[in-house]
């Protein structure tokens, strides 16, 4: 009788999960039941659901209980119950992966499949494909072909959703069905079209030629299916792109068509596919933003938010174009939507001009609280590139960022915010004092450990510089007291660079050093130690070396050098200058990283931790016989195509550069299926001066497969002799094939040669670029004990300075620094400064003078600690 | 057909559900003989290999019969282990025009009665010596002296030569593990 009142009490409760409390140990325990000899149907259900509840709720079964429960699952094939049967199905699908042996219910389903009652068959085959494997696809392949012709449009469906998966596993099971899914494609049903045209695309997909003819035939045939139309302009449009022609062709007539599809999905689609192409013209554009801009004044919700995303996008690339839907955005700002609004105004802000920034702001600001973080994180990207594009307006937005970042948000959000702070200071110095004085502000009640110390040491690295730098070290020392340990340290770190930097501070950073002395925890202990014993000595070169500069070797690397060091168990001192260094990453790719998420609504993961060219590849050498003794690899080049890129055989090669060696590696791909190559050699001639030590010819070069041919050379002891031009035939023996088994025919083969592109060894292949943080400090302290060298130079093919910038970069392999690499407008001189590394642990620090006159004149300073070197730098310009 | 009615008539017991175990090595007939008991409308004109297992009912006048048929092929042998627990019977099919593989019949018997599931039921187990219309094929008498089974002394078994094709032999079997698995019944009653 309890029990009774209590579960009527927690009916009354009502709303609440039922399956709550349910735990693991009881369902199994519970489905024992499916063994008894009677099924009881109703009670057998119900304890599936759980299990599946339970499942999906993330709970983690092992091999042997899921093997348990799968097998008892197969025992209630002898019900008859409709419902349960289907239950089983979900059971066998979520099982599948667990369980072992799953496939004793093949032939069962097999039954169910090809049976009478039409409710067990479409469900029967998703589950016969989730347990089938390769070896027994063949057994059910004669079931899955009828079925997907079969007239039921559920279960040809099925069994052509379930082609689409398997072909993951056997494609060329799945090759086979080519035929049934063509005649699937006439289907009446929408759903039935739209799968049979997935497997087809997917089946052919390899072959353009193929899917070319595809989409030619279908474009022509005017599918039923909206959805199957959309897949269609997908494959179209990415035909597009990877064909050389222009956009005349009956692919992009067929998109531009399907704007005038009675059906939005279709139009939308099509619209989406001509925006985002990357070879549009502003006159294509137009029919597809006057459709977008349609949609924008559509009462459906979902359409109007499609058509700012997608314009919001496009704003990026070509915000001419987004200006004639200025008045349409204008109006959907204020939408109850708030996703909607937020797109609306951020596309404003691309396309605006300055004058309407102050209004738009204000309009954001009304209901910045209101929307989720990803939104915010929108809004603030859109500002920033505000920022950049509009400099004058920096105070607004500096503004409107330090109210947002005093309000609720998560960490990826102020993550952002501080991004863009950051990035307004760096790009504006007007800005920086304001903006340092925000986030000084910020830190004072931040939760975000990572930021806090990002923002601690970027006030390190810029406050010294400013007018007072003073009044920053009452915020830092403020963190001191009050924050976690992580954030401590930092803040001791950056009080030492105000120590460093500023003289008269350094006494009283000393005191406060010496207090964090006391601190509780050992890595602060350990840095204000550190610090105030360095600061002690008063001696600028030590300021530089130690605390200025931060630590130029790869970590990993580092870690790697450590490890083989206590090994080894050596008696010498560990040296540092056999770590390989970092290299300093290229403006493209940071370009690159930026602009792809640059206002676009995609969460993006993780930062993938970033590998250094030279880590990935020492890994791979270090397998080589002859290439570990050569010591570490101090620089990988980028990789250099010594062929055309549609040629028999395709040579690329990576110069990699050791201490007294230069390691080339030719990465070969035969292109020819008929031919296996064999011995292939690649014989250099090199310039005057090297010594081919050793090569290591690859062995076999089967069609499609990359092989790699390694040659060890020692760098000439002459330095001036190290640049030159090495002349490379490739050498091989050819055997005819059979183009299908890839088995020679005959034993026999005979010699051939094939001539590669001269490889050019230049003076950036031994600069591995180092970023220096204080140019000016190290320049000074290079003034004795490094060689100089001096010379000037007419670059009378440059233009501009922009372009004589970029050309010596490039050329010279070294690393800008103090942005320098940026010419301010209108300036007719400008200094460039670089910094770098020569194989062998040799510093260079170059200062150029450029001035513009009829071309550019430039005065080329070089200091390095080898006369050679420098020598070598500057007769290498001329 | 006839003597059931007049067994079930008889001894007026209600219709139990029972499962029985169809197994074998592969190719001995286990589905066809399945598929012998099975009401005209259900019966299938062409039997394939079994994958796995198949679950079929059917019905005589005093018992209602599952049985799982299980798959022969050699991969699948060990998995008929799962279901030895919860089943009533055993029928063994094998092929008796198959001489060379009597062996591994005899391997699989002895694994079945060694098993834990088995060894200490008393559980019926009926022998079809199948395809007896075949040449070569070798008689019940001899297939049980081949395969020892006058040593198996802790159950009830039987072994009748069947053609799963005609029919032959098969009620006769049937009927013999009908009567033992209804005395087990009255018995752990």
């Amino acid at each position: 009788m309890s029990s009774f009142k209590r579960d009527k009490k927690e009916e009354e409760d009502g709303g609440g999960n039922p399956f709550q409390n349910i735990e693991k140990t009881t369902v199994l325990q519970e489905a024992r039941i499916f063994n008894e000899n009677i099924i009881n149907a109703k009670k057998c259900t119900h304890i599936l659901t759980k299990i599946l509840y339970l499942l999906n709720q993330g709970e983690q079964l092992g091999a042997k209980e899921a093997t348990e429960v799968f097998f008892a699952m197969t025992k209630l094939f002898q019900s008859k119950d409709v419902i349960l049967r289907r239950m089983v199905y979900l059971g066998i699908k979520e099982l599948s992966s667990i369980a072992d042996d799953v496939i004793i219910v093949t032939s069962s389903l097999t039954k169910d499949m090809t049976g009478k009652e039409d409710l067990y068959r479409a469900a029967a085959i998703r589950a016969l494909c989730s347990i089938t494997d390769v070896t027994m696809l063949q057994t059910i392949e004669r079931y899955m072909k009828q079925a997907i012709v079969d007239k039921n449009p559920a279960v040809s469906s099925a069994a052509l959703v379930s082609s689409l998966h398997m072909s993951k596993i056997a494609s060329d099971v799945i090759k086979r069905w080519v035929n049934e899914a063509q005649e699937a494609v006439n289907s009446d049903n929408i759903m039935v079209q739209y799968h049979a045209l997935g497997v087809l695309y997917h089946i052919r997909k390899s072959d353009r030629l193929a899917v070319t003819k595809l989409v030619a035939k279908l474009t022509r045939m005017s599918l039923k299916s909206h959805y199957a139309i959309c897949m269609l302009i997908r494959i179209a449009s990415k035909l597009l792109e990877e064909e050389e022609t222009s956009n005349d062709s009956a692919l992009f007539s067929f998109i531009e068509s399907c704007l005038r599809h009675k059906s939005e999905m279709v139009i939308y689609e099509a619209a989406h596919a001509i925006v985002n192409s990357r070879r549009t013209t502003s006159r294509e554009l137009g029919p597809a933003i006057s459709v977008l801009q349609l949609f924008c004044g559509s009462p459906k919700p979902t359409l109007r938010f499609a058509a700012v995303r997608t314009l919001n996008q496009v704003a990026i690339n070509h915000p001419a174009a987004v200006t004639a839907c200025n008045l349409d955005l204008e109006n959907l700002i204020t939408d109850s939507n708030r996703s909607i609004a937020t797109l609306a105004i951020t596309t404003l802000l691309k396309t605006g001009a300055e004058s309407s920034v102050d209004r738009l702001m204000k309009q954001i600001a009304t209901f910045v609280s209101e929307i989720s973080d990803e939104f915010k994180v929108v809004v603030v990207q859109a500002i920033r590139a505000l920022a950049l594009k509009f400099p004058r307006k920096h105070s607004v937005l500096m503004n409107f960022l330090s109210a947002m970042l005093r309000d609720e948000g998560g960490l990826e959000y102020k993550a952002s915010i501080a991004d863009t702070i950051i990035t307004i200071i760096e790009d504006n110095a007007d800005a920086k004092e304001t903006g340092l004085a925000h986030l000084c502000e910020f830190i004072e009640d931040c939760e975000h450990t990572s930021l806090a110390v990002r923002i601690l040491h970027l006030l390190g690295k810029e406050g010294p510089r400013t007018k007072q730098p003073s009044r920053y070290i009452r915020f830092i020392y403020n963190r001191v007291i009050l924050e976690n340990p992580t954030v401590r340290a930092a803040a001791v770190s950056a009080m030492a660079q105000f120590g460093a930097l500023c003289p008269d501070l350094s006494e009283n950073i000393q005191v406060l050093l010496a207090r964090c002395q006391m601190d509780t925890d050992d890595e602060v202990r350990d840095r204000a130690t550190y610090y105030s014993s360095i600061l002690r000595q008063q001696d600028k070169s030590l300021y530089n070396n130690y605390i200025l500069e931060p630590l130029q070797v790869s970590i990993p690397s580092l870690e790697r050098c450590l490890k083989d060091y206590i090994q080894s168990k050596s008696d010498e001192a560990f040296n540092i200058k056999s770590v390989p260094v970092v290299a300093a990453p290229t403006e493209e790719e940071k370009q690159i990283s930026n602009q792809k998420t640059e206002g676009m609504l995609i969460s993006t993961g993780p930062p993938r931790p970033v590998v250094s060219r030279e880590e990935n590849y020492t890994e791979k050498l270090s397998a080589i016989p002859g290439i570990q003794q050569l010591g570490p690899l101090f620089k990988s080049s980028e990789i250099v195509e010594l062929t055309e890129s549609e040629t028999e055989y395709v040579v690329c090669c990576i110069k990699h550069c050791f201490t007294r060696h230069l390691v080339l590696q030719f990465d070969c791909i035969n292109t020819l299926n008929d031919q296996l190559l064999e011995n292939v050699r690649i014989q250099l001639d090199p310039s005057e001066g090297y010594q081919i030590v050793k090569d290591i010819p690859c062995q076999k070069l089967p069609y499609n497969e990359m092989g790699t041919v390694y040659i060890i050379l020692q760098f000439p002891d002459d330095l001036p002799n190290t640049v030159g031009t090495f002349g490379a035939v490739m050498k091989f023996v050819v055997k005819d094939c059979d183009p299908n088994t890839g088995l020679p025919d005959t034993d026999e083969g005979y010699d051939d040669e094939y001539m590669l592109e001269d490889l050019e060894v230049v003076l950036g292949d031994q600069i591995q670029r180092v970023t220096k943080m204080n140019w000016a400090a190290s320049w000074d302290e290079s003034a004795n004990g490094f060689v100089e060298m001096e010379d000037t130079y007419s670059l009378s093919s440059m233009n501009t300075l922009e372009e004589a910038v970029k050309n010596i970069i490039q050329f010279l392999g070294l690393q800008p620094a103090e942005r320098t690499d940026k010419v301010p407008e209108g300036k007719t001189t400008h200094t460039l400064l670089l910094a770098g590394l020569f194989r062998g642990g040799h510093d260079i620090l170059v200062r150029s003078k450029l001035a513009l006159a009829d071309g550019v004149t430039m005065q080329l300073t070089v200091r390095s600690t080898d006369a050679d070197i420098a020598e070598l730098i500057t007769s290498a310009v001329g | 057909m006839g003597l059931f009615k007049t067994l079930a008539v008889f001894l007026r017991i209600k219709k139990k559900e029972v499962n029985v175990l169809v197994i074998g090595l592969n190719n001995s007939g286990k589905s066809t003989i399945i598929n012998h008991f099975k009401d005209e409308e259900d019966k299938q004109s062409e039997i394939v290999p079994t994958v796995g297992f198949n679950v079929e009912k059917f019905q005589n006048q005093s018992l209602s019969f599952t049985a799982f048929d299980m798959s022969g092929h050699g991969r699948y042998r060990d998995l008929w282990e799962h279901y030895y627990k919860d089943c009533h019977g055993i029928v063994f099919v094998i092929d008796s025009s198959d001489k060379l593989r009597l062996v591994v019949v005899k391997d699989e018997l002895d694994l079945l009665l060694q098993h834990p599931d088995i060894c200490n039921r008393k559980i019926p187990i009926l022998f079809f010596a199948n395809k007896m219309d075949c040449k070569e094929s070798l008689s019940s008498v001899k297939i049980a002296a081949g395969l020892g089974l006058d040593k198996i002394m802790d159950k009830p078994w039987n072994i009748s030569a069947s053609n799963a094709l005609t029919g032959d032999g098969l009620n006769e079997g049937v009927e013999w593990l009908t009567q033992q698995i209804r005395d087990t019944i009255v018995n752990r009653n």
